[in-house]
């Protein structure tokens, strides 16, 4: 195990290549760059190709190539750049290709703060593209460490499940520097429950069978497998067709190939101080989970019963986490409410809601416990103007 | 060689497509086969051969008709998949694409410029139907001036990339590429030899062909849907390059050819990792 102080693009960076990606693609964008950057210097030394790419679309595109030939790919980008992402997002669900797609949120919308953390893409990394009918599946670390890990994860669902897979970031995680440890060899890297699964040639020439299985490996070009893929509605062998029954089947295997084996993925998640059933259960994901955590450990020693539950693994939603009645809080990094709506959506009958949004900075450990205190002894939590006021 | 359609289509294509959807009288198919030819007459087999498509016309008519490897992009993206895919590859496969003038003149041109920039070894076959005529008949970056389409209903009046000296190709032998080439569909041989040495540059390639399309560009822009008009009518307006008339739209032949004199884009970076490997530096 080798340790550094550095930061979660650097993390990244070797999670990726502990993966076996050997291919990135990206576009300069802030703060994404510097894992660009240390992409550009890693790869070459592991024998993968780094290239920057004329756009986001390009380079996410330029990635879709490189896995379509059997190699592991990877780009990352922030909130401007995952939003021209849409199409090839839309071509690697359809053509079922797998990548792995960092986004380091920063606060928007449009260009907004270059600087300043924003979790706006939360609905983004669930509806990346249009036309629906297909399911995504996103990880949302809140440490350096956990985004190595979590990248690692993400290429080996991606492989498993046969499609792109983000892992969701933001600013204070890319780009801060923290204590990291990397695995030297596959003893360590099993002891870090980091698991890595090998890309594999499809025969052909069922690419698309209506099952929900995993591990069918994707389709290649260059194998001469008589491979086909297209972003047409495709038959079982990839032929375009324009005829609803093979939608149905495609469409079928889109969603429940997730949704039927999220056992892959449920178990990523962290709770604290949940065991005794808290009144108020708040709700995170992400760097600001790591100021409600610490809330959370305050609020339990001046005897608020309150426990805090952070999601790792943010698509499929987990609803089954919502099911007991309670007050449930959500702590984001934005101010309309992104995560608040699913915890709304996925809450058990007679629960509470709460949001508390905090708009391009992290919340701070008086307003969470002012906000405790006051979401406990039912006391209306109110905004007026733009200026904030005490809550 | 002998020029027969059916041979080609039992060693290299996939029965399941031909007849392709396309419309009767298109003139897609004779550039289809120029391809094919072209791919035949350098000995080439089906495993030698990745196709790529675009959208539109030209991209859907020609997708899966390869009998080996065959995939498409969305609109304008499939140039950017290639070049990724380039990467993959080993050197002596081709990556040869059919996609339409609106993918690689309009929304795709920005990835088409960095594939020739990057002299990434594929051949990109232009069909040029002068607009884009499946969504109905509108025009595009090519369309000639003047011509009456469903979204230029007055004439085509927009600057373009074929109109006032302007021309595409000068923007790809800016750009990078090493080989360009323009035939219509009737070019015949002449096109055949192009595509071949298109296919034989280990860089970037590319070959314009416009082709006739009676069901939507010819019904506005001629009044007819007979198919013999649109192609007098293409015949009449193209000419081989030198042997321009004052009504040559078309100029024929090859425009640029630097084959395979510049290093190619996957070669280029695979050396450069393998350098970097060994040395630490470039």
């Amino acid at each position: 195990m080798k340790r550094f102080l550095e930061t979660g693009n650097f993390a990244i960076t070797e999670g990726a290549i502990l993966a076996g990606c050997r291919f990135f693609c990206g576009y300069p964008i802030t703060p994404a760059t510097e894992l660009a950057e240390a992409m550009s210097k890693r790869l070459p030394q592991v024998g993968g190709v780094y290239l920057q790419a004329e756009d986001e679309c390009g380079a996410f595109h330029l990635c879709i190539g490189a896995s379509l030939g059997g190699m592991k790919a990877m780009t990352a980008t922030s909130g401007p750049g995952f939003i021209l992402y849409a199409d090839p997002f839309g071509w690697a669900l359809g053509c079922e290709m797998p990548l792995v797609v960092v986004n380091s949120g920063r606060v928007g919308p449009v260009s907004g703060i270059t600087g300043a953390p924003g979790q706006g893409e939360f609905y983004l990394t669930r509806y990346p593209t249009q036309g629906g009918n297909f399911e995504c599946v996103t990880l949302a670390p809140n440490s350096a460490q956990e985004a190595m890990a979590m990248v690692v994860e993400a290429f080996y669902l991606s492989e498993r499940l046969r499609m792109p897979v983000t892992v969701l970031a933001d600013q204070l995680i890319t780009d801060g520097f923290e204590d990291i440890s990397v695995p030297e060899n596959e003893a360590e890297m099993t002891e870090m429950g980091f698991k890595v699964w090998p890309r594999k040639t499809h025969p052909g020439p069922d690419f698309y069978p209506a099952t929900d299985a995993l591990d069918i490996p994707p389709v290649q070009m260059g194998q001469n497998t008589g491979g086909l893929c297209s972003d047409w509605t495709p038959t079982e062998e990839g032929y375009d067709i324009e005829e609803v029954e093979a939608h149905h089947k495609h469409a079928y295997r889109l969603i429940y190939k997730v949704r039927n084996n999220t056992d892959l993925f449920s178990q990523l998640l962290e709770k604290k101080h949940l065991d005794d059933d808290p009144d108020l259960v708040v709700v995170s994901y992400g760097t600001p989970s790591r100021v409600v955590n610490t809330a959370v450990e305050r609020a339990r020693a001046e005897g608020l019963n309150v426990g805090a539950l952070r999601l790792i693994n943010l698509w499929p939603f987990p609803d089954q986490h919502f099911k007991r009645p309670a007050k449930y809080l959500a702590v984001e990094l934005n101010w309309d409410g992104e995560l608040v709506r699913e915890v709304q959506r996925a809450a058990a009958k007679d629960s509470e809601v709460h949001f508390l949004g905090v708009c391009g900075d992290l919340p701070t450990i008086p307003d969470l416990l002012e906000v405790f205190e006051k979401v406990l002894k039912n006391q209306p939590l109110q905004r007026r103007g733009w200026q904030l006021e005490a809550w | 060689m002998e020029y027969k359609s059916s041979g080609l289509i039992d060693k290299y294509l996939r029965t399941r497509k031909i007849p392709s959807t396309a419309c009767s009288g298109c003139g897609l198919g004779i550039n289809h086969k120029i391809v094919v030819q072209a791919i035949a007459e350098l000995g080439l087999e089906v495993a030698d051969v990745i196709w790529g498509t675009s959208i539109g016309c030209a991209g859907r008519q020609t997708f899966a008709t390869w009998k080996g490897d065959g995939f498409a992009g969305t609109h304008g993206r499939v140039y950017a998949i290639a070049r990724g895919l380039r990467i993959a590859l080993r050197p002596e496969q081709k990556i040869v694409l059919t996609v339409g003038d609106g993918d690689a003149f309009g929304i795709g041109l920005l990835h088409l410029i960095h594939c020739a920039r990057s002299n990434a070894d594929m051949t990109v076959i232009v069909n040029d139907n002068l607009g884009y005529q499946s969504t109905g008949g509108q025009f595009g970056f090519t369309t000639p001036q003047g011509a009456k389409t469903d979204s230029s209903p007055y004439g085509m009046f927009e600057h373009n990339l074929m109109s006032e000296g302007m021309d595409v190709m000068h923007i790809l032998r800016g750009a990078g590429a090493t080989f360009l080439a323009r035939h219509v569909a009737m070019d015949g041989p002449a096109a055949v030899e192009s595509v071949k040495k298109a296919i034989l540059n280990r860089g970037f390639s590319l070959v314009h062909m416009p082709y006739p399309c009676p069901t939507n560009f010819a019904s506005r822009h001629l009044g007819s849907r007979d198919q013999v008009n649109i192609y007098r009518w293409i015949k009449d307006h193209a000419a081989p390059l030198g042997q321009e008339r004052n009504d040559t739209i078309w100029a024929t032949g090859v425009y640029y050819d630097a084959s395979n004199s510049r290093p190619e884009f996957s070669e280029h970076v695979w050396n450069a990792v393998g350098k970097i490997r060994r040395t630490g530096a470039l």
